[in-house]
């Protein structure tokens, strides 16, 4: 027989969130790279083939992360539900703008017009930023909720999406030209930016214990794999080393596993809710006031 | 208008949780699912140490993050300040379940019974379909709340439209009714004690109010 | 789903799951199914808790539809017995499990109900302090009906209860249970009393009532429990300390402050502090008349205690010129011309010695604490105050020290309890408004009306029934297994519950070895063992080597509910249907257990809510059939008309429901009767409501004035004295019962005896334990921690750890199912939160989870509850650690009224990753 193993002493501090596991996870990370793809397909003035390409990892991708999704709801079949609430859900809006992106997406592919790969990547710029809402209106986890999470997911997702255009290039076309290096290196120093930012204000502001220290722990890494390795690839291959086309697929790769590990840990590790509180310890009888207890955070 | 809302005095609970029981017994909630329950909170350094029992749920927040988020609109807040999910709209995106910065609401994805996989005659009585895979939270017992509405009964005065954890609570700690009724128990407790609401901070404008001290 | 059912109803009923109860509620009844338990409010005006039940009745549903219940009788198919031996339990029907438990009655009854030992052949347990009375139907009348049983096999009481406030609460102020009079208390100083989670809902809402109306308890144990932590200050104490900082209480008032701010009406008219004292430490007594002579400051001579027109001086020294005193065997001894001091004056230069400063060295809490808190006790007793109730004044002293299992049981226990009522009799507070109150008997009669049992005995003092120690009445040859009449002559033979209350671990204990010097009859075991409610092979200590004792009796059954530790060895299972299934009346309100002291008194049922699953059967149904088949109709029958847990006889001056053997004997006719002989009797003949008024109503009340919860007024009417401080009597006692036993060649009780004295020294109590592990050859500094338990409201005395939602909601707060620490102190052995760990005593080891904690003291370790259950379907997988399996049973930790406590010297350390 199974018996519940609540720990009292855990109860009332910041738990990592078990809610949204890989499934959801999923769609942020691809779904954020697809959507970023397509917005930097729109404005890399690829040739048919390469756009037919990007355009369709694009649409794969956010296919992909909706599909796990629907896998994770509890009941998928009523999953039609989710258009109810355009009024303030951003889950709505990106339903929304899924069907929209998928649409613009489609006829690209049908069409090969740059017109609607245009619109398509405005969409696809859409659809990260509803995701970047999605995480952010979430008041119960610290690390998501923090104004400046919506600014990193959207300049990761741009990353990810130069980084796979780089990569769709190097296989598809002549390889990246100087333009998509500069803006892939652009938005990696950007995402580099808005990471540093983020983790400096969340620490400035206040977060659970556990956020912190999943963030801190994976820092390192991330400027490592995630910005340091790629955009020296993206320099290599822009200083006219030889491999460009492997140097600039790398730089592309590295780009989007540093986004999808950030997310990933966003999403799965580093999100710990809230937790509960007590700014203020009860009077009993004669007894005297305490100054409060908030489990899980350092004292303020 | 009317808003209802919970009072709880800090200085009386005891951590018993009787009102988590009776809250499963009333609503049904499967083994492990807690619609509210009691914290047992420890703070300061031995020998100077305090424990405080604090009792947690939706707190029917007047700025509902989880009705914001929801996309399907099976979460409302009524007018009468309870925030209130319709399960047969819910389809367990778990949104609602990350907005909320209390740790109220939980999915269960399959029937649990207490004792193994067979329900016992008073589990299967009530066993509701309707609430797997969807999120479910504290209701402030809603039903009782809307036969209020048409019996002409008073939340909080009268038992049988109070919500249950409230009814059995041995150490008098809680409270509720209309706190837009400046003559009602609640509004007079609040009046004559200090108190404070969670996580104020975040706006979300809780309705369940903690008594700490007298005025 | 309930929105569909046909019949929803709601069922009147009581829980009585603890010793706090009787607490009111309903059962809400769906198409015939028990769904959920709420609060009767219809009760809100009688009950002082609002007609709410605590957290464990909430578990109530649950066990009534526990897949793991035995739902037929069984008999066991395996004849080897023991904690490896399937039983192999198969259903049998009812005819052959009663024809079984009757023809080994039979038997019995054909040999006689005495063996070659003289020792009852049946025996009875009983769990949790009277609670299974209240579940048990008509089963006290066929018990009255057979005769002699030994309920000498104890499941933890007399031992494990909060044993020596029993016996010296009873003795000193009727005081069976001892409570502060909470509604009316201002300072409240809680050394271990643990009573907002064992007090029950009555106590929880006037304590919580209390601390908003602003009074300070100070919290005095190792551990913050759940009452430590809704205190004002948690005064983290040494274990078994306690006497010491008791002590130095008692300093700090009568010899800091001195006798002039203290109660001096109340010590010189209701106590004894009069009374002159030998040099030899007897009573100086009138050689004419044996009364105990006083002072009288009008005349200034000594005269007997109740000379009238006397005033008889509190403190000092003075000349007698002549008296006797009266030892042991009545030996008398003439004096001239000799010193007597008062008791007073014999308790201040006894006290003398125990300071603050010499607290503070024993107990670990600072002087000037403990300075602080006599102080403000002192004051806050507000000397002199009175108040009105229902048109009489009485004083007003609203002060009390409560004390907690493990303090008011074992060594230290004695001294605890008559310091504490010591500091009650200083400022007057000993049953007076605000102050420490008695609120039931259980040695004494009435055990519904402590005021009836309050007559004159000797030397002012009230009537006592002491087990006789001299010559020719001392009970040489024990007539219970546990030796009460013998060894404990303080817990009497007046009451139902004196026998119950003896040193049950002895008769666990000497069924395995005697001492050497032993010379009395060796104990037998009992030819026929019936258990109801109680599992002592997981509630007493050493509960592996219990276990082995139990699987050698001969018979038993076992009125049964799921199988468990103990009913492992049955050879017949009883399963009785359960709380929401049957039905029973009984007594509430008036002054009961703990904080049950009512403005109301009155009846509750306890409805028959839903049909008994599968073969259940109600116990009153099972009693009557029993009674009929050994034979025992008749004097059964005549016992249930005798009147059945306390409430009206079935015949009156003007009424008669006396119940015929020979006819209807349903538990429904019976309960019906008692019904109405209650309310006739209640009512003095204005009502009349039978069972059907019952099962809608639930209860029964009639207004009680307020000023029965206290016993002064009473003890001034008779004119009595309470026999504080000095104990003479007991002195005098224990000297009898050391000589009888030395004539007999014993001195294996040696240790206890010392115990008899007068006025009680400090003696290392917590040394004991140590001494005791040195005796068994381990080392202390292998063992160097406390390990204490501490209760939980979900469980206490509920027999509940089957209850799957009880484990939940359990489990949210700390320690459950887990060993509670001093986190600084987990550190320094690598242990952190969660972690595995082992407490191993020099006799066994337990294992659970570490829940770390600041709250409790650096050289502590406490364990919720006892669950180590290893054949309790649902509570063997909880994996949890218990005291009990590593806690010694021994003589040296047997005190002098027969009791032990929770405590054992225990190392720890961190078990390798498992599980």
């Amino acid at each position: 027989m199974k018996l519940s193993t609540l720990r009292a002493a855990e109860l009332a501090a910041p738990k990592q969130q078990r809610n949204w596991d890989w499934r959801a996870a999923t769609n942020f990370i691809c779904g954020g790279a697809g959507g970023g793809l397509l917005f930097c397909a729109a404005f890399a003035g690829l040739g048919p083939v390469a756009m037919q390409a990007a355009v369709l990892l694009g649409l794969v991708l956010i296919g992909c992360g909706l599909t796990c999704v629907w896998f994770e709801i509890g009941r998928p079949w009523r999953a039609l539900n989710v258009y109810r609430h355009i009024a303030t859900s951003w889950m709505t809006r990106e339903a929304i703008v899924a069907l929209l992106v998928f649409a613009a997406g489609g006829l690209t592919l049908l069409t090969n017009q740059a017109a609607l790969l245009l619109l398509a990547g405005g969409l696809g710029l859409g659809f990260l930023y509803s995701q970047a809402r999605i995480l952010a209106a979430n008041k119960g986890i610290p690390a998501w909720r923090h104004p400046r999470s919506i600014p990193l997911m959207v300049a990761t997702g741009l990353a990810e999406g130069a980084g796979f255009l780089a990569c769709v290039m190097s296989l598809a076309s002549g390889g990246a030209g100087f333009a998509v290096l500069t803006g892939l290196i652009v938005l990696i120093g950007v995402r580099a930016f808005l990471w540093k930012a983020y983790l400096d204000a969340l620490v400035a502001d206040g977060a659970p214990d556990g956020t912190l220290k999943v963030l801190n722990g994976m820092a390192p890494r991330l400027l490592l794999v995630g910005h340091i390795l790629p955009a020296l690839a993206v320099m290599a291959a822009m200083a006219g080393m030889p491999g460009r086309a492997a140097l600039a697929f790398a730089a592309g790769i590295l780009a989007v596993a540093g986004g999808w590990f950030l997310k990933f840990t966003l999403v799965r590790r580093a999100a710990y809710t809230q937790g509960l509180a007590v700014p203020r310890i009860p009077v009993r009888g004669k007894g005297t006031a305490g100054a409060g207890a908030k489990p899980g955070w350092k004292p303020v | 208008m009317t808003r209802y809302v919970m009072t709880i005095d800090l200085r009386r609970c005891v951590g018993c949780q009787t009102c988590t029981a009776a809250c499963k017994g009333a609503n049904a909630t499967p083994p492990g699912i807690q619609w509210r329950r009691v914290l047992d909170i420890e703070s300061g350094e031995f020998p100077d140490v305090k424990r405080t029992f604090l009792p947690v749920a939706c707190m029917h927040c007047a700025n509902p993050p989880c009705e914001e988020v929801c996309p399907t609109q099976a979460t409302t807040k009524r007018a009468d300040g309870l925030v209130v999910i319709d399960y047969d709209l819910c389809i367990g995106c778990a949104n609602c379940v990350m907005a909320c910065p209390y740790d109220a609401r939980s999915i269960v994805h399959e029937p649990h019974y207490a004792y193994n996989d067979t329900a016992m005659a008073s589990e299967a009585k009530r066993f509701d379909p309707s609430r797997i895979g969807v999120s479910m939270k504290c209701t402030f017992c809603k039903d009782r709340i809307d036969y209020a509405a048409v019996s002409g009964m008073i939340p909080g005065v009268d038992h049988e439209v109070t919500p249950a954890c409230v009814n059995s609570c041995i150490s008098g700690a809680m409270g509720f009714g209309d706190i837009e009724d400046p003559e009602s128990g609640v509004s007079r407790l609040l009046a004559e004690t200090q108190h404070f609401r969670m996580h104020e901070e975040l706006g979300t404008e809780p309705g369940v109010y903690y008594i700490w001290d007298k005025s | 789903m309930e929105a569909q059912a046909k019949s929803v109803k709601r069922v009147p009923t009581y829980c009585y799951n603890c010793v706090s109860g009787p607490d009111l509620m309903n059962i809400k009844v769906v198409d015939g199914i028990a769904t959920e338990v709420e609060p009767n409010f219809a009760a809100a005006d009688v009950h002082p808790a609002k007609g709410r039940v605590c957290v464990k009745a909430y578990g109530l549903v649950q066990k009534t539809y526990n897949p793991n219940r035995i739902k037929t009788p069984m008999k066991r198919t395996n004849p080897k017995k023991g904690r490896n031996e399937d039983p192999g339990f198969v259903p049998i029907s009812w005819d052959e499990a009663l024809d079984i438990v009757a023809g080994k009655l039979k038997a019995v009854r054909a040999k006689g109900l005495l063996d070659e030992a003289g020792l009852p052949r049946v025996a009875v347990s009983l769990g949790h302090g009277g609670t299974p009375s209240n579940y048990m139907g008509t089963f006290p009348a066929f018990l009255a009906a057979w005769g002699e049983v030994d309920f000498s096999f104890g499941s933890g009481q007399g031992v494990k209860c909060v044993h020596s406030e029993h016996l010296y609460g009873e003795f000193w102020h009727r005081g069976f249970t001892v409570a502060a009079d909470t509604p009316n208390c201002r300072y409240n100083i809680a050394v271990g009393a643990n009573v907002d989670v064992t007090g029950g809902p009555c106590a929880v809402i006037r304590h919580a009532d209390a601390r908003v109306r602003g009074y300070k308890r100070v919290q005095v144990e190792p551990h913050l429990s759940a009452t430590g932590a809704c205190s004002a200050e948690w005064v983290p104490i040494r274990p078994k300390t306690d006497p010491a900082f008791l002590f130095a209480l008692i300093h700090v008032l009568v010899r800091e402050n001195g006798l002039e701010k203290l109660d001096i009406p109340f010590l010189r008219d209701r106590t004894a502090s009069p009374y002159l004292v030998a040099p030899d430490g007897l009573y100086l007594r009138d050689p004419q008349s044996g009364k105990p002579l006083v002072w009288d400051e009008n005349t200034a001579s000594a005269v007997p205690h109740d000379t009238p027109g006397i005033k008889p001086a509190v403190a000092g020294s003075y000349r007698v010129a002549s008296a006797v005193v009266v030892d042991a065997d009545r030996e008398r001894r003439d004096y001239a011309d000799v010193d007597g001091k008062t008791a007073y004056e014999m308790l201040a230069q006894h006290i003398d010695k125990y300071t603050p400063e010499w607290a503070e060295t024993v107990c670990d809490v600072k002087a000037a604490t403990i300075r602080r808190i006599a102080n403000e006790y002192l004051e806050a007793a507000s000397i002199g105050e009175t108040i009105v109730i229902d048109g009489k004044t009485l004083p007003l002293r609203p002060v009390a020290v409560t004390l907690g299992k493990s303090v008011n049981n074992g060594w230290g226990a004695f001294e605890c309890c008559w310091a504490r009522t010591v500091l009650a009799m200083l400022v007057g507070a000993l049953e007076n408004p605000g102050g420490l109150l008695g609120t039931t008997v259980r040695l004494n009669k009435s055990r519904d009306n402590r005021h009836l049992s309050v007559a004159p005995g000797e030397d002012g003092f009230m009537v006592q029934y002491f087990n006789p120690t001299s010559k020719e009445e001392w009970q040489v040859a024990p007539s219970t297994r546990n030796l009460h009449q013998t060894l404990v002559p303080i817990v009497g033979h007046n009451g139902a519950w004196s026998q119950a209350l003896g040193p049950t671990q002895l008769a666990w204990m000497f069924q395995n070895e005697r001492p050497d010097d032993w010379s009395m009859p060796m104990p037998t075991l009992p030819e026929v063992w019936l258990v109801y409610r109680s599992n002592p092979s997981i509630s007493f200590w050493d509960t592996r080597h219990l276990a082995e004792v139990a699987a050698k009796f001969p018979f038993m059954a076992c009125f049964a509910y799921t199988v468990d530790e103990t009913n492992y060895m049955a050879d017949v299972l009883l399963p009785e249907a359960t709380d929401l299934e049957s039905t029973q009346m009984i007594r509430m309100g008036g002054t009961k257990y703990m904080e049950q002291f009512w403005d109301h008194k009155g009846v509750v049922l306890r409805t028959k809510a839903v049909e008994p699953q599968g073969e259940a059967r109600d116990f009153t149904w099972i009693t009557t059939e029993l009674a009929r088949r050994t034979g025992l109709l008749e004097p059964y029958v005549k016992a249930v008309n005798k009147g059945i847990s306390g409430v009206s006889p079935l015949k009156g001056k003007d009424y008669d429901f006396s119940l015929d053997p020979a006819g209807d004997l349903s538990p429904e006719k019976i309960w019906d009767s008692v019904c109405r002989a209650a309310t006739l009797t209640l009512s003095d003949g204005r009502d009349e409501h039978g069972l059907e008024w019952f099962k809608e109503n639930g209860f029964y009340t009639v207004p009680m004035s307020r000023l029965e919860w206290y016993l002064t007024p009473t003890m001034e009417q008779h004119g009595l004295r309470y026999e504080l401080p000095y104990q003479e009597r007991l002195l005098r006692a224990g000297r009898e019962l050391g000589r009888r036993l030395h004539e007999k060649k014993m001195n294996w009780w040696d240790e206890q005896l010392s115990e008899y004295t007068a006025l009680p020294e400090w003696h290392d109590v917590p040394g004991r334990w140590i001494r005791n592990l040195e005796k068994a050859g381990a080392k202390p500094t292998d063992f160097p921690f406390w390990l204490l338990t501490t209760k939980s409201m979900q469980y206490h005395a509920g027999g509940n750890a089957a209850i799957e939602v009880m484990h939940e909601v359990a489990q949210n707060l700390r320690g459950h199912a887990g060993v509670i620490m001093n986190a600084k102190t987990a550190a320094s052995l690598g242990i952190a939160e969660g972690d595995r760990i082992e407490v191993r005593s020099h006799i066994g080891a337990t294992y659970g989870k570490a829940a770390l904690a600041q709250g409790v003291r650096p050289d502590t370790l406490v364990i919720i509850g006892q669950f180590d259950h290893w054949a309790t379907p649902f509570a063997k997988s909880m994996g949890a650690p218990s005291l009990n399996s590593i806690a010694p049973m021994s003589l040296d930790l047997t005190d002098a009224t027969g009791s032990g406590a929770d405590i054992v010297r225990v190392a720890v350390r961190k078990m390798e990753a498992r599980q």
